[in-house]
């Protein structure tokens, strides 16, 4: 693609930044623990190996000169400097980039900010984040009612606010930040993004140590705090914070299914913010919090709601690319319950397209696959193999590769007793009702392999090879099949059986030309939004003026010149004749 | 007060026989709405008692069941979407008053307007949330789900069976029949004449299940099939419809060429 708009690039840059590196590790793992066992394990396991191979191989020098990365370094080089200090460093390095984000007014440093919390949640207790935050809030500022708020949350109430002349280690720490940072010193009262922020790292303690119930109540109040606050520059730390507390909700008892999980009690909270975000054209949070609702309706099901919510919003066209696919995962898993699987398949395989390639985000993939591939069974088609074949997909996917195999024969006797087998990992997987509405695909596959490879056989004979109950259901079914066009046969009811017609040459009818159509609309389409994705170059259509008017210019000299010639022949010819 | 004379009467609906008119139960159950409005719960509310809510979902419940009785579906539909709100109030595990019946009459409703997006919606919603409930296990709710299943798979001989006295789950379930047996008929009619060259007359009978060989001659009328020397004849839709199918191909095919035309013009 020709050059970006040279000052629209590093924005576009930083937006899918903290998008694909930061959320996926700490949302994702998140976001799937709670639904599905298997593959959480293999998602929660990948974040500290990812880690371990950043501090290991130097990291290459990145134009965003990563603190987080230069911190794991650090921590990995030994104790020398003391962990402690260090993490409290780290956390209020994150200040300074708060403070330009509030001063420059730019999303890109909150962004930043926020995905410094990966690096730093593997090494914060509460006794750390204690120590940090009494640091930063005086007694007397007017946000310490903040701050005690917070330090309840993580039982660390008897710490006293504004200790900075304490134990030596903290002079230490405190000289340090001021002599990396000396913008800090001087802002004497906490901006409310650091409020948040620590809020933040709060929710974060208290959801790594499972303190559910506590960090529901905590989330609940730092909402209200958010809803209080109308900075544009919270937008994107509000998201964040909506998200926790969401998170919170669904893990506390009683958990999501039953109707009176904490998460109906939140949904008009989530509304109510979501109605806030679209008024103050809050990217960030709309997103996560349409995400957040049509998720909370489908844990419990609600899938007219979900479906009603889809159609009176819209989605932000420029939200963050994983927000666009977990939005884009919930909706086609809607469609799919709703039987609209041409949208669904749609949907989803845009949403395991966009679904980050990394590792750390593997669960998604895998969840919208397997959705995915149901989804393309029910719509009568055979997946692919080779999705079969992905090395991070493998395990996952077995289940799907023994159904899918049972689809494509027509055994409906395997189709059952597999999913007799796998029931427990269909139902966890959120499938099973939909694969139980597979069977009639079933049969018609089966139905379709007898008539392809007997001219003539009788209904006793499918209905003993197809495992069907009767004689008469397997003639219903038979004639059902020929009329929606799966096989071309004729039943003779007199003598009981069905008589394949010739195969007649696929050249004469339209298949070819649909087939033809299709992949010449596909490759228009391809053209179209490649030119729509093309970005010129600021003013060089100036440039590019200039030249066609040079060019033109010369045209018509050159016309002229020609036309001169013309008449030179003219009269050349005219001498000609005339002699 | 109040609350005694809602149950008293609560206790006079139930008692009455199915076949009581709807004007008087229709009477009765005005009358336990007003009183539920002077209680206030009329829509519940999360304070709202569990022992008056109880009452209220009972109240519709016998709303519920005395409209599909009286084979009125928008009062029904009316009287569903009253009561979903109570359920998900009630605690799952403590008395489950008439939901699974209710429930199931309502997919059953679903299944006969052919709605089977809001069907499956139903279904996925039963089988995840609700706290466990076997689905097809359940005498009420299996009905349904297994209809929907003999349905959409074509074995209609199934679900002629089913209908049948005996396998129905209660007399409301019977309700559907008619509906369904003409929805299977045609279902079956569309599917033999695409399938069959011929059909003698007496056998349509039982494909059809119809009752007699009058009225297959009747049926076979009324779909416009030719009846002759006791064979029916379906006349060849087919042809009519290759014409028409030629027709709409070269249009498509026309239709295609300019879009592309269309498209290069842009693109050149």
């Amino acid at each position: 693609m020709p050059g970006k708009t040279p000052d629209k690039e590093p924005v576009e840059n930083g937006g899918y930044r903290g998008g694909k590196d930061l959320k996926p590790k700490g949302k994702k793992e998140g976001k799937k623990a709670s639904k599905k066992e298997g593959d959480d394990e293999m998602t929660v396991v990948v974040p500290p190996s990812k880690a371990s191979k950043q501090s290991s191989v130097p990291p290459p020098n990145d134009a965003e000169g990563d603190v987080a990365m230069d911190d794991a370094d650090k921590a990995a080089e030994g104790e020398k400097v003391d962990p402690v200090a260090q993490t409290i460093n780290d956390i209020k390095s994150n200040f300074a980039l708060l403070d330009r984000a509030v001063a420059l007014f730019d999303a890109r440093f909150s962004l930043r900010a926020l995905r410094s919390i990966s690096s730093i949640r593997k090494r914060l207790t509460p006794d750390i984040l204690a120590q940090a935050i009494s640091e930063t809030y005086l007694s007397s500022s007017a946000s310490a009612n903040v701050a005690r708020q917070m330090l309840e949350a993580i039982g660390q109430s008897d710490v006293s606010l504004g200790r900075q002349p304490g134990p030596e280690m903290e002079i230490d720490s405190e000289s340090k930040a001021a002599g990396k940072n000396g913008v800090k010193k001087e802002v004497k009262d906490v901006i409310p993004e650091v409020d948040v922020f620590f809020g933040i790292l709060t929710q974060v303690v208290l959801h790594d140590s499972k303190q559910l119930q506590k960090g529901f109540e905590f989330s609940q109040y730092l909402v209200e705090r958010i809803r209080s606050v109308n900075r544009r520059t919270l937008d994107s730390l509000s998201a964040k914070v909506y998200f926790y507390y969401s998170l919170f909700a669904e893990q506390t008892a009683p958990l999501p299914p039953s109707p009176q999980s904490p998460i109906v009690g939140i949904r008009p909270t989530l509304l109510a913010a979501l109605r806030t975000a679209v008024l103050r054209k809050d990217v960030d949070t709309q997103a996560t919090v349409i995400v957040l609702l049509l998720r909370n309706y489908l844990l419990t099901s609600h899938i007219s709601q979900a479906d009603l919510l889809v159609s009176h919003t819209q989605f932000p066209e420029n939200a963050a690319n994983n927000q666009v696919a977990r939005f884009l995962y919930y909706l086609g898993r809607t469609r799919a319950i709703q039987l609209r699987y041409t949208e669904a398949h749609e949907h989803l395989t845009a949403a395991t397209r966009k679904a980050p390639s990394s590792a750390c985000a593997l669960g998604f993939s895998q969840t919208a696959t397997k959705l995915l591939l149901v989804v393309e069974l029910l719509m009568g088609d055979i997946p692919d193999r080779a999705t079969f074949r992905q090395p991070s997909m493998e395990t996952a996917l077995h289940p799907y590769f023994l159904l899918v195999q049972a689809v494509r024969v027509g055994n409906l006797g395997d189709f059952e007793t597999i999913i007799a087998e796998h029931a427990d990992t269909f139902r966890r997987d959120g499938t099973y009702t939909l694969i139980l509405r597979l069977r009639q695909n079933v049969i018609k596959t089966g139905i379709r392999m007898m008539s392809l490879s007997y001219s003539r056989i009788s209904l006793r004979d499918i209905c003993i090879r197809l495992h069907l109950g009767s004689e008469e259901s397997a003639e219903y079914i038979v004639a059902k099949a020929i009329r929606d066009g799966v096989i071309e046969a004729a039943l003779d009811r007199e003598r009981g059986f069905m008589k394949s017609k010739e195969v007649g040459d696929v050249y004469a009818t339209r298949e070819p030309g649909e087939a033809f159509h299709d992949r010449i609309r596909a490759c228009l389409a391809l053209h179209d939004e490649s030119v729509k994705a093309m970005r010129f170059p600021m003013n060089q259509h100036r440039l590019e003026l200039k030249n066609a008017q040079e060019a033109r210019e010369r045209e018509r000299e050159m016309a002229k010149e020609i036309q001169e010639g013309d008449l030179d022949e003219d009269d050349l010819g005219g001498e000609f004749e005339g002699m | 007060m109040a609350d005694r004379e809602l149950t008293q009467l609560l206790a006079r609906l139930k008692a009455a026989p199915p076949s009581a008119p709807y004007a008087e139960t229709a009477a009765l159950l005005s009358r336990a709405k007003l009183l539920l409005l002077q209680l206030g719960a009329l829509t519940p509310t999360a304070t709202s008692s569990p022992a008056l809510l109880a009452l209220a979902r009972d109240t519709y419940e016998q709303g519920a069941l005395a409209s599909i009785r009286a084979k009125d579906p928008d009062a029904f539909t009316r009287y569903v979407a009253q009561l979903r709100p109570f359920y998900e109030l009630l605690p799952v595990g403590g008395e489950e008053g008439e939901r699974n019946k209710v429930t199931g009459l309502y997919l059953l409703l679903l299944l006969t307007q052919g709605l089977y997006g809001e069907f499956h919606s139903e279904l996925e919603a039963l089988s995840a949330g609700g706290g466990g409930v076997d689905v097809e296990g359940d005498r009420y709710l299996g009905y349904p789900v297994r209809l929907e299943r003999w349905l959409m798979e074509g074995s209609y001989d199934r679900v002629w069976k089913a209908m049948k006295k005996g396998e129905v789950p209660c007399e409301e379930f019977g309700v559907f029949s008619e509906i369904l047996t003409s929805q299977i008929r045609s279902e079956i009619a569309s599917s033999s004449e695409r399938a069959y060259p011929s059909l003698p007359l007496s056998s349509t009978k039982s494909l059809l299940f119809l009752e007699s060989e009058g009225a297959v001659v009747e049926f076979a009328r009324s779909r416009g099939w030719i009846v002759k020397d006791g064979q029916i004849f379906f006349p060849s839709a087919q042809e009519t419809g290759e014409e028409e199918q030629e027709k709409e191909m070269s249009q498509m095919v026309i239709e295609n060429t300019l879009g592309y035309a269309r498209q290069l013009e842009t693109i050149v």
